[in-house]
């Protein structure tokens, strides 16, 4: 099995579960924290010992909120990842809400170990804010930033939503312009979209919320990627742009098909085995049953699904090509490659592909074309 | 055991044969008889199945009595009329609520064809709109059998089994055969048995059947070695012969299925009989369509699938056939569109294929200016208008049965479908039996679900070919991004083309899925564009977000897309679902 360099940490609870998010989360399970991150160090800890893993490159604690986590919670599960090894400039990001930082929690997180703040901005307008159930104002947002940056931290990255109702796009445009002014180093711009099972995608089934058309949501993309471009931001994965150098090393490195540990409630653990095949597992997704069962043991396992060499490069090409700087990914697949080039998906680009302008739209045809 | 479809007549069979002993009452299941996944799922049946019973009857006697229970849709009155000839009485089952409807005057008819004797039956004699004494007096004056010969019955709570028995034993003529004259075996069914080959059905009317005979197929002349003989009871069970009267099986080591014609006389080959016997009225298959496997490298399957089928299947007729648009595969023809859904079906469940059907035509005979006639059953195969002095379309006496509230439905339905009026009879029970001529390439496109819906499900229908008749036809194309697709190729009333041609691009643009880019829907007509209509290109399709957990649920959702996807059939680059190609259907 190919070592380990890459770990994930999921903190599962919430102040409060915004309408439109189907990721695992819950709110008013506060209470949980404590042995909830006792669990989740003992998982470390038993990882490290029956794995090969680290030195680890990079760290990702990520929700959830964990922010909500004191920052000597926080101190106590880098002490684990410490303990398997961290590589000297490793990568350790924190995804944190406006509403949790303060001053102090900034000093806490740079002192655990923590060297880049993810800030879930999401929006800057107050009825956008509403509509999606976020506790924060835009001047929560805007302070947010300031204190991270003023407190020590350089490496800043902010999400946004796009293609919100009610939100047109010299309003979008706006936020964008806000949140670039304060000089952060990464940005990940998704579009709104709409989930089976959350209450949004309720409020949309009943016609209760209509959503914007495509076109619109594909001009609000387009716009924020060209002001982005223009501000010296490199586009290098369909919802995410950096500064050079300050591309998320994190997410690159699942983008680019290298394992890692996911650890924690509902967690997905990505291995490579020996044989080229890919192994993913995922652990129990409630915050309960894993703290019973990681608690003793060190495991929670839930489920894992292994993919033949073939359906795995499968895989890493339908991954791959997101990457918007070019991927080799899909070296495997020349017949495939031929066909998506003619049809203008595709362009090569000294032996590797990236995406066309409407590639980037139709992306999922893009992907399913290498699956089998 | 004959009637209209659903009207109870196979599970009355069940009664017959648990009442009988033949089946033991803890092998039973509702339709014994019905041995196709199909026939069960859809409760209806598409085979006729033979079996033997015994009978100790009121007078003493054990008689043995061979069942053969046949399928009542009007697609499958082949199978029928096959069932028929092996038989020496029929026993007519009649709805208590429904009463006398087209197939059962159809069946009727076959069965005084035959020379049968007739056993009326009105069953379901115990649900609530049951009304058997009108339904009694009906029978006696459409079909003539006197009412005091009419059985009561109840399937379901087993009214009158052994009443329906007595009569049978009582009514129906013994056989007349002698076991010890030249065999002469009749052929009505045969199967494909992969381990044994094929599996041949016979009644035996003269002389006697044993293993290690040779037998010879008096129209084929192949001869074969007799490894088995058999009886249905009603899975196969072997016996020492079969003789004069008896109805059962044959085994022969043959390979090929060819060699078991269904309506074939079999004899002995050192001892042979003077003359086969009558046999069938030659099938015509009534609707032709394409059949192509979806993944092209399945023509070989399908080939060999067909083969054994049409075994089974005396109906299917088919021969190859090459489409610009969809490749290798076979033009078939069939008894209705029932039974083109039925043999779909087959084919796909029983030998494991995908296949894509496209739209049912009749057979047109084309006069051409040369003097030449030919007959023409692929709209695209028309051919060009300057060399054809004249088209003429098969014409079908259609008799409907309906209860009078509906008939100005019925008339008004029929005169749309260019029917011409030839008769109303009233009849008791405020039945109204109406006949009209009419095309029946109108009755294939949708004729019968509307009869249906526009008489709130009452009316029933029945049809026969009666010959050929002149109309004004011209060929309909559809060019799918600029191409011509030949399987969508339509021919129609000149006055209606038109409008057809709109509503079919107008319903082609709802169900060809967006693409990655526009297409562009065009319906011609001689090559003069009389409809377009576009489908928008796909706008976008993409997932904000990929990370984690999110991966392995994206790439099942890609994967179940694209195993959808493989029910389309691509025609250039576009994909085009199997829908599409049987929208001409229903354009009303």
């Amino acid at each position: 099995m190919e070592r380990l360099h890459s770990l994930y940490l999921h903190v599962p609870f919430c102040t409060w579960v915004c309408k439109y998010c189907d990721f695992n989360a819950y709110a008013v399970l506060e209470g949980l924290i404590p042995p909830y991150v006792d669990a989740l160090s003992r998982e470390i800890e038993v990882a490290g010992a029956e794995l090969p893993i680290g030195p680890l490159e990079t760290v990702f604690i990520g929700g959830g909120t964990p922010s909500l986590l004191t920052s000597v919670q926080v101190g106590q599960l880098l002490e684990r990842v410490r303990a398997i090894g961290l590589a000297p400039g490793a990568e350790v990001t924190l995804e944190a809400n406006p509403s949790n930082v303060t001053a102090e929690r900034v000093e806490g997180w740079l002192a655990a170990g923590v060297n880049r703040l993810s800030i879930g901005v999401q929006s800057l307008q107050p009825d956008a804010l509403r509509f999606l159930e976020r506790l924060h104002s835009g001047t929560d947002a805007i302070a947010a930033i300031r204190t991270a940056r003023a407190g020590g931290f350089a490496n800043l990255s902010a999400d946004l939503l796009f293609g919100v109702p009610g939100v047109n796009l010299v309003v979008w445009l706006d936020t964008l312009e806000s949140v670039l002014a304060e000089g952060v180093q990464h940005l990940s711009a998704y579009e709104l979209t709409v989930e089976s099972g959350t209450r949004l995608g309720q409020e949309v089934r009943t016609g209760l919320v209509q959503m914007p058309g495509a076109d619109d949501q594909l001009e609000q993309y387009w716009a924020a990627a060209a002001r982005l471009e223009a501000a010296g931001y490199a586009h290098y994965e369909i919802s995410n742009w950096a500064q050079p150098g300050f591309a998320c090393r994190h997410n690159l490195a699942a983008w680019n098909y290298l394992p890692y540990l996911g650890a924690g409630a509902g967690a997905h653990s990505m291995f490579r085995l020996d044989d080229g095949s890919t192994e993913r597992r995922w652990n129990v997704k409630g915050p309960h049953a894993y703290i019973k069962q990681a608690s003793g043991g060190g495991h929670a396992l839930d489920g894992s699904e292994t993919l033949s060499p073939e359906r795995a490069r499968g895989e890493a090409a339908m991954i791959g090509v997101r990457l918007l700087g070019g991927t080799g990914a899909t070296r495997e697949f020349p017949a495939q490659r031929q066909q998506l080039v003619g049809a203008g998906l595709l362009v090569e680009d000294h032996g590797e592909v990236r995406l066309t302008r409407r590639g980037v739209e139709l992306a999922n045809q893009v992907g399913a074309a290498f699956l089998a | 055991m004959i009637a209209h479809v659903d009207h109870g007549k196979t599970t009355l069979s069940d009664r017959l044969l648990e009442y009988t002993g033949t089946v033991a009452p803890r092998d039973m299941v509702e339709q014994v008889l019905d041995q196709l996944d199909l026939e069960r799922e859809r409760g209806i049946t598409i085979k006729a199945q033979a079996v033997r019973m015994l009978y100790k009857a009121d007078d003493g006697n054990t008689y043995q009595i061979n069942l053969i229970d046949t399928p009542g849709h009007v697609d499958f009155s082949y199978e029928v009329s096959r069932a028929l000839a092996a038989c020496d009485g029929a026993i007519l089952v009649v709805d208590a609520s429904q009463g006398i409807e087209a197939q059962t005057l159809a069946n009727v008819h076959q069965a005084l064809d035959h020379n049968l004797k007739i056993i009326p039956v009105v069953n379901k004699i115990d649900l609530p709109q049951a009304n058997p004494e009108l339904v009694r007096e009906e029978i006696e004056k459409v079909i003539g059998l006197p009412a005091e010969s009419v059985i009561f019955a109840s399937a379901r709570q087993g009214i009158g089994t052994k009443e329906i028995l007595e009569a049978v034993v009582r009514e129906v003529p013994p056989p007349t055969g002698d076991s010890n004259a030249p065999l002469q075996a009749l052929i009505f069914d045969a199967k494909f048995d992969a381990y044994r080959g094929v599996v041949t059905y016979i009644r035996v009317l003269e002389g006697t059947l044993r293993p290690g005979m040779r037998i010879q197929m008096m129209q084929t002349g192949k001869s074969f070695e007799v490894d088995e003989v058999g009886i249905f009871r009603p899975e196969r069970e072997p016996v020492d012969d079969l003789s004069a009267g008896e109805v059962g099986y044959l085994i022969a080591n043959i390979r090929n299925v060819r060699d078991s014609r269904v309506g074939d006389t079999v004899t002995d080959e050192a001892r042979p009989a003077a003359a086969p016997l009558p046999g069938y009225r030659h099938v015509t298959p009534m609707v032709f369509a394409g059949l192509f496997p979806t993944d092209t490298e399945q023509y070989q399957q399908l080939k060999e699938a067909l083969e054994k089928l049409q075994l089974n299947d005396a109906a299917l007729v088919y021969e190859p056939e090459t489409s610009a648009a969809l490749g290798f595969g076979f033009r078939c023809g069939f008894l209705g569109l029932l039974h083109m859904e039925i043999v779909q079906e087959r084919l796909e469940r029983e030998f494991n294929l995908t296949l894509l059907g496209t739209a049912p035509t009749v057979e047109y005979r084309v006069r051409l200016r040369s003097g030449e006639e030919i007959p023409v059953d692929n709209p695209d195969h028309l051919p060009d208008p300057g060399q054809i002095e004249a088209i003429s379309e098969p014409m079908v006496l259609a008799t409907i049965v309906v209860p009078s509230t509906y008939v100005g439905n019925m008339m008004e339905l029929s005169q749309e479908r260019r029917g011409q009026f030839l008769n109303m009879q009233y009849e008791p029970g405020d039945r109204v039996v109406i006949t009209y001529r009419m095309p029946l390439a109108e009755i294939i496109h949708d004729y019968y679900d509307q009869l249906k819906s526009r008489s709130k499900g009452y009316a029933s229908l029945n049809y026969e070919l009666v010959g050929f008749e002149e109309a004004n036809l011209v060929k309909l194309d559809v060019l799918v991004a600029g191409s011509p697709v030949d399987a969508l190729s339509m021919i129609v009333d000149r006055s209606k083309a038109q409008q057809q041609g709109r509503r079919l691009a107008e319903k082609l643009k709802t169900l060809i899925p967006r693409q990655q880019f526009e297409v562009p829907i065009q319906a011609a007509i001689g090559g003069k564009i009389v409809a377009r209509e576009t489908v928008p290109a796909m706008r976008k399709d993409v997932t904000a977000k990929c990370y984690g957990g999110d991966v392995t649920r994206k790439r099942k959702l890609l994967e179940k897309q694209k195993e959808g996807k493989k029910r389309l059939k691509r025609v250039g680059n576009v994909e085009i679902p199997q829908e599409a190609f049987m929208a001409v259907l229903s354009l009303d």
